[in-house]
């Protein structure tokens, strides 16, 4: 490929990466999504600043975020065209024209690579670096603030490519049958021998130089991102096809116990998409981590111990938002209206489904925090309500704010807004009595539980209450 | 009673006119085709009539059925085939197959049989455990085919039946509508291919800018008059015959 075919490339990418993400936002509103982003990292870092956490701390979680982010990106422009079909119709991806067009498969590659690395670069991680720093160090030495911001971005860019990077050679070798799982499995093992035997392994990795910006550093960061670009470069295949899936009829199955077709068809996407039912599981158990890290820190501000009942019973609750979309992500709501279903049959048919996997599956990490965390059982008995009540309340609101596409919310600032607030106004009063109340009497608890019914009423009551504007919605697309 | 009426029909994108006093009526047992360039408003004269859509001004029937206001009583009636949907992508055929027939009601054996004879009849018989993201365009098309006629309906909307299928297959497609038809069905195919309308269609609509223009019986052309002839000459299809597409000298 000739430098001019190259830049026209990396041009016409940068474009259809910019043109995805406004058909996804909606247009104007992804304009602003970037100071959307510096906000809600800023307030996030400020709290952690507030509550006493150190700033390595802060800036460590911030490169495991965005590592992850890495990780996620790859996957989705690789792996994830089923839900991005679901989500804005037939994409293909001009990573994907060396089967049609005379350009070399491996430069295709690292140009997406590279135009994913600068296009979130630009509009996502200088957000996350501008944020963090203006909430941990201030603008009391601007050069200094300035230094920092300018290393935190590069170091920041260089883990999200490792992310990136990580996900290519992973989902290579994966492709490469039995010998390549095995060569995967050499650095998970090396990794963990490391940590084992006590490596500073983050050294290696921007992460350490973003500690320390001395050249061997550089050096580390170099070989760890060389590493994994040799790798995928040697393995990966964007346009090799995937065998044919074959599978043992169970719809019938699933649909005599669940009672409802729209139900176990919903639950059948689940348990076969990426992931089956263990990322359900997965959103759950950060919920559950992320409630522990909560209940550690309100304790030590407070200095009361916080009840698990209450806290963990409240904040399982929410693991109801990712359960309903996980139960919508591989709808194409079209096609139920090519068969004789009413809106309301389809909606009715998600509440079941989120009935028997949300509610249930918070209700296996409430079991364990308070196996763990331990508690009265009046509390106990009353946080498992608020958990159902809070689970049933977010399905409701989500419903009526965004009918069967919960993604709406990552794609629309005002109307993430206005579910946060939502969500904020029920749960800081529980919060506040479960963090900092110790112990709860026995009238809060008897007006806890009978506020968890309450918001389990309110949420089936907006379902309900959206059905006829949805249907109306619906009709008239 | 014709099995389909519709009275000035009228629908907006908006303020892009899709449907524009459309007036049409329908007899039983019509294999009655809706011919017209890409976005003459065909697909959506047919998610009107099957209440996918409402339209703006208007009055439509399927079978007596208000589609408008009773959406759901229509589709149990009848049979749709949508131009641009796949089967859901984590079901088989044969799950799907168990799915329609549990939103409509059907007994199991019943689902059974038919998912049999569908698979031998369109050829899918070794793809019916498979999951239909791994399907190819022409094995979905079979599979949303056989859906659309699963319950027998009397009257079946499909909108370009023939998209994606491999010649054999078109043909058997093309036989099976034309002895559904003569067992006294009414089908409704939408189609911008004017042979497949000539081939198949007992009465042609010819849709162009958002209205019905012309109404012909392919039988009763004159002589020496093709369908293509008639629809050339309510559409505006100015063609430069003699212009090469590219030229190698």
């Amino acid at each position: 490929m000739s430098d001019g075919r190259t830049r026209r490339v990396f041009v016409e990418m940068l474009r259809e990466e910019w043109r995805l993400h406004s058909r996804l936002f909606r247009g104007s509103h992804f304009s602003m999504f970037p100071v959307l982003i510096c906000l809600l990292v800023a307030g996030a870092a400020k709290l952690l600043a507030v509550t006493g956490t150190a700033p390595e701390t802060v800036f460590a979680g911030l490169h495991a975020l965005v590592f992850v982010f890495g990780l996620h990106t790859g996957s989705i422009g690789f792996v994830g065209r089923d839900a991005l079909r679901n989500l804005i119709g037939d994409v293909t991806l001009l990573v994907f024209s060396a089967r049609t067009l005379p350009l070399s498969q491996r430069k295709l590659l690292g140009l997406f690579v590279v135009k994913d690395g600068l296009y979130y670069a630009v509009l996502f991680l200088l957000p996350f670096a501008l944020g963090t720093v203006l909430a941990v160090t201030g603008l009391g030495n601007p050069a200094f603030a300035a230094k920092t911001v300018s290393l935190l971005w590069i170091t920041l860019t260089l883990t999200f490519v490792l992310g990136m990077g990580t996900t290519i050679a992973a989902l290579g070798l994966a492709g490469r049958g039995v010998p390549g799982l095995a060569l995967l499995a050499v650095p998970v093992v090396a990794i963990a021998t490391a940590v084992v035997a006590g490596l500073n392994l983050p050294a290696y990795t921007p992460y350490g130089l973003f500690l320390e910006p001395t050249l061997p550093r550089v050096g580390a960061t170099g070989v760890c991102l060389l590493g994994v670009f040799v790798v995928g470069a040697a393995t990966f295949d964007a346009t090799a096809p995937t065998p044919a899936r074959t599978v043992e009829p169970a719809f019938r199955r699933w649909w005599r116990r669940v009672g409802d077709p729209v139900a176990a068809k919903s639950l059948l996407d689940i348990h076969r998409s990426a992931g089956g039912f263990g990322k359900v599981l997965f959103s759950a158990a950060v919920l559950f981590g992320v409630t522990a890290a909560l209940v550690d820190f309100a304790g030590q501000i407070t200095g009361v111990r916080p009840s698990p009942g209450i806290s963990f019973g409240a904040i399982l609750g929410l693991s109801g938002f990712t359960t309903y979309n996980w139960l919508t992500q591989s709808d194409d709501v079209d096609l139920y209206f090519a068969h004789p279903l009413a809106v309301k049959a389809v909606f009715a048919g998600k509440f079941r489904a989120f009935l028997l996997l949300g509610p249930l599956v918070g209700l296996v990490f409430y079991g364990l925090a308070l196996a763990w965390r331990g508690g009265p059982r009046i509390e106990a008995a009353v946080g498992a309500v608020l958990l159902v009540g809070v689970a049933c309340y977010i399905f409701g609101t989500t419903v009526y704010l965004t009918g069967l596409s919960p993604n709406e919310f990552l794609f629309d600032t005002a109307l993430f807004a206005v579910f946060g607030a939502a969500l904020v106004v029920p749960l800081v009063p529980i919060l506040i009595i479960g963090f900092a109340i110790s112990p709860v009497s026995g009238p809060l608890l008897a007006a806890l539980g009978g506020f968890g019914g309450v918001l389990a009423i309110v949420g089936v009551t907006l379902y309900r209450r959206s059905l006829p504007k949805w249907s109306k919605r619906y009709q008239q697309a | 009673m014709p099995a389909i009426e519709i009275e000035s029909l009228g629908k907006l994108y908006g303020d892009v006119t899709a449907i524009s006093d459309l007036s049409l009526s329908i007899a039983d047992g019509e294999l009655f085709g809706l011919l017209g360039p890409n976005g003459a408003g065909k697909t959506t004269t047919m998610e009107i009539l099957t209440g996918q859509i409402v339209p703006e001004s208007g009055r439509v029937a399927v079978l007596d059925v208000d589609p408008t206001t009773r959406p759901t009583a229509v589709r149990e009636t009848v049979g749709i085939l949508p131009e641009k949907e796949s089967p859901p992508s984590f079901m088989t055929p044969r799950e799907y197959f168990d799915f329609v027939g549990a939103v409509r009601g059907m007994p199991d054996e019943t689902v059974t049989e038919r998912t049999e004879s569908w698979a031998e009849r369109l050829g899918f018989r070794a793809k019916l455990d498979t999951l239909s993201s791994d399907l190819s365009r022409g094995q979905q098309q079979k599979v949303m085919i056989a859906a659309a006629f699963f319950h027998e309906p009397a009257v079946v909307f499909i909108d370009e039946p023939l998209a994606n299928l491999d010649p054999i297959v078109q043909e058997r497609v093309k036989r099976f509508l034309l002895s559904y038809q003569a067992a006294g069905n009414t089908i409704v195919v939408t189609t911008h291919d004017v042979d497949v309308a000539a081939e198949l269609c007992s009465r042609v609509g010819i849709m162009y800018g958002s209205d019905l223009v012309a109404d012909v019986r392919p039988s009763e052309l004159d002589a020496g008059v093709s369908l293509l002839d008639v629809f050339l000459d309510h559409v505006d299809a100015s063609v430069d015959d003699d212009k090469p597409l590219a030229s190698h000298e």
